[in-house]
């Protein structure tokens, strides 16, 4: 059974990663980002299909993706409540609230009612997400980024990012 | 919001000073920025096995009582005693606390607080040359190497990661990327999960935490060799970079937990350990190392500067005649010596806390217990008196873990009407007086 | 087989949140409760219907079990409560919560019952 893949880097090493543009995108990285959210399919790609030593690349790719390419997925930052214990990391570390919520640069606790950018919120000890659409993975065009640390640094593994 | 509007909590002795209640509608809440153990602080004024009213134990049962009859009974059975024991008081404020001192003053006592069995050990232990201690807002903006022995922040101290690592301070404003974090402990906990790629964890045998840190001294002192095969069960290439790092930065913190005060190999480790930091706190002008322990309860700090600034000591206090006597007696040693005819426990699960051998022979005297909901003590007591939650129900005074005073507030009244703890002991100290005067 | 046993605080099984929120017969569910290596839990040939029996000189327990891989060869976790405090002792004045010498084995035997620890501490 093929495990679907998590992580665009896994995309990205049967890439040609050569940057040579062909598909619109600045660099191979942006590409599998891409691929990854079902944004591009992998033919846009024209190196991959018509050069015979990216022949290998390419069929992994397919495996990897198995029909799924080109249906576009949504970002989804799951939270599981019965692990999360309020520690706060999850909101002091984000670097999006680090720039709206001066309150967490001394480690303290945001304003409520919560900034129209802030990400997470701690009530009744649970964390929950709100303006998924500020989140860094899905900022504007170009300067999205492979941002992961509130998951990295839970330290009780209750944040999981996945696209579906 | 205003800055004004937020409360303490008072679930452990961080007291993060930044929550928000927001009022619903009358008795319901939102809590906004506490912790799992904050938020259990807040839940107990409606927990199920909350005590509302006076209990006496009659005929092996708890029988509910009068107000009244209850404060006669354990006035009677106050001054049936020679050798009363008073305990807890690490979950009560500062004013409870010398009201407390001054009850056992009246009645000969002898009163300790919880700090004896955890947080005051490090002080007691820094008696001949000193502590050098640090505040938390000096952590978050001055300090740049974390080190956690034998305590597991995460599953202990939810929020203390969040505060000290992850925050970007004033003179650290590039946050976790700047900050080192070490940890020494003898299995992979959760706190291992927070690591990154530039910090160092230390996994070492258990009790052998002394061989780490006296051949630590002998290095810093006297510049030997390292041993090729490690010591402690942690290899040669990571003590070096241990020692790397005591040596040549600029604000070092160390946390110190549970782990740490057991005496290994008839050796105190916590004791060597403040003499190391000694060594090189003369030997690195540049840098500084201070040590830190905390508490599970809010108010541990708080007993020894009440009982030191009224009384002249910080814990151990024992009266005769009303003046204070030496003892070389702890709380532990005079249960165990059977030297005491009746405990007064007071915001604390003694029975649950102490060994078996502790607690059977705490049963076998009269226990007035004075405390909010049912805990393992309720079970064994013969009165038991509610009182109000401090930190929610009622205010005070609590010193945090760095010794920061931090004022706590009154969010909404108590059910039934039931009065606080210092109303309560005022109320016992007031009735021993009137009976004094009487009997005259 | 002789284990050591350390006591330590968890945010999942904690007293003072069980007191406060459960009902006290149940309390136990929770609290009496340990954590044991999977080359350990092979080499007593335990099962998962099976229950833990802690004991030495101060005390005994029965108690279940859960694995857990990160823990090292020969040491077992619990939750402090008055369970784990059956087993726990004191020297000079300072109570011992670290690396306590125990026999441990495996049992059919239900759970110790918070009501018989109560009926044991008052004699």
């Amino acid at each position: 059974m093929i495990i679907p893949p998590k992580n665009f880097m896994e995309l990205y090493k049967f890439l040609p990663q050569t940057n040579c543009k062909k598909c619109g995108k600045p660099s191979c990285m942006a590409f599998a980002l891409e691929l990854l959210k079902g944004t591009v399919k992998i033919e846009e790609c024209t190196p991959l299909i018509e050069e015979s030593k990216y022949k290998t690349g390419y069929n992994k790719l397919k495996e990897l993706l198995e029909g799924e390419e080109g249906i576009k997925k949504e970002l989804k930052i799951n939270i599981d409540n019965e692990k999360c214990d309020a520690c706060g990391i999850c909101i002091i570390a984000c670097p999006v609230n680090a720039r709206y919520c001066y309150s967490i640069l001394s480690g303290k606790t945001p304003d409520y009612p919560p900034d129209k950018h802030q990400l997470f919120l701690i009530k009744q000890g649970k964390c929950e997400l709100l303006n998924l659409e500020h989140c860094r993975r899905l900022a504007t065009e170009g300067r999205e980024r492979e941002c992961r640390i509130c998951e990295t640094y839970c330290p009780r593994e209750a944040i999981k990012i996945e696209y579906n | 919001m205003n800055e004004d509007k937020r409360v303490p909590c008072s679930g452990c002795s961080l007291l993060c000073d930044d929550i928000i209640v927001i009022e619903k509608d009358k008795s319901n809440y939102d809590i906004i920025g506490a912790c799992l153990k904050g938020i259990q602080k807040f839940e107990q004024r409606n927990s199920k096995n909350r005590i509302l009213s006076p209990y006496i134990r009659q005929n092996n049962e708890l029988v509910k009582v009068e107000w009244d009859e209850a404060i006669k009974k354990t006035i009677k059975l106050i001054k049936g005693s020679l050798n009363p024991i008073l305990y807890g008081f690490s979950t009560t404020s500062c004013e409870t606390q010398l009201k407390a001192i001054k009850l056992a003053q009246k009645i000969n006592g002898f009163i300790d607080s919880n700090s004896t069995i955890c947080q005051g050990k490090v002080l007691n232990s820094a008696k001949k040359k000193g502590i050098t201690t640090i505040t938390l807002t000096e952590i978050i903006n001055k300090s740049d190497v974390i080190i956690l022995w034998g305590f597991n922040a995460v599953e202990s101290i939810p929020r203390l990661l969040s505060k000290v690592l992850f925050s970007r301070g004033k003179f650290r404003l590039t946050g976790r990327e700047i900050k080192t974090l070490i940890i020494i402990d003898t299995y992979k906990n959760a706190s291992f999960k927070v690591l990154g790629t530039k910090d160092l964890a230390l996994i070492v045998e258990p009790d052998k935490d002394i061989d780490l840190i006296k051949i630590l001294k002998k290095i810093c002192k006297n510049n030997i060799k390292l041993p090729n095969e490690g010591t402690a069960g942690i290899d040669k290439e990571d003590i070096k970079r241990f020692i790397t790092y005591l040596l040549n930065s600029e604000n070092i913190v160390i946390f110190i937990g549970q782990g740490l005060l057991k005496i290994q190999k008839d050796g105190n480790p916590l004791e060597k350990l403040l003499d190391l930091i000694d060594i090189i706190n003369n030997k690195n002008k540049n840098g500084r190392i201070s040590t830190v322990m905390m508490g599970g309860h809010y108010n541990m700090a708080g007993f020894e500067h009440i009982a030191l600034s009224y009384i002249g000591k910080n814990q151990n206090i024992q009266f005769q005649n009303r003046k204070l006597i030496q003892t070389k007696m702890n709380i532990i040693s005079k249960i165990k010596e059977r030297d005491f005819d009746l405990s007064i426990i007071v915001g604390t699960d003694a029975i649950s806390h102490f060994p078996s051998e502790i607690s059977k022979i705490l049963t076998s005297r009269p226990i007035i217990l004075i405390d909010n909901r049912k805990s393992g003590t309720y079970f064994v007591a013969d009165i038991v008196l509610p009182t109000a939650i401090t930190g929610i129900e009622s205010e005070g005074l609590a010193f945090r873990f760095d010794h920061v005073p931090i004022k706590l507030k009154k969010i909404m009244n108590p059910p039934n009407d039931i009065p606080n703890d210092e109303e309560l002991l005022d109320k016992i100290i007031s009735k021993l007086d009137k009976n004094n005067v009487n009997s005259d | 087989m002789e284990m050591l046993l350390n006591i330590v605080r968890m945010i999942d099984y904690d007293q003072a949140f069980e007191f406060t929120e459960s009902e006290i017969e149940s309390i136990g569910e929770k609290l009496a409760i340990s954590f044991i290596n999977s080359k350990d839990f092979k080499e007593m040939y335990l099962v998962p219907s099976l229950n833990l029996h802690l004991s030495n000189k101060y005390g005994d327990i029965i108690v279940k079990f859960k694995q857990n891989e990160n823990l090292p060869k020969g040491i077992i976790l619990m939750p402090v409560s008055i369970w784990s405090n059956q087993l726990t002792y004191t020297i000079n004045g300072d109570i011992i919560y670290k690396n306590i010498k125990i026999q441990v084995e495996g049992t059919r035997d239900q759970i110790t019952k918070f009501d018989d620890i109560i009926k044991n501490l008052k004699i």
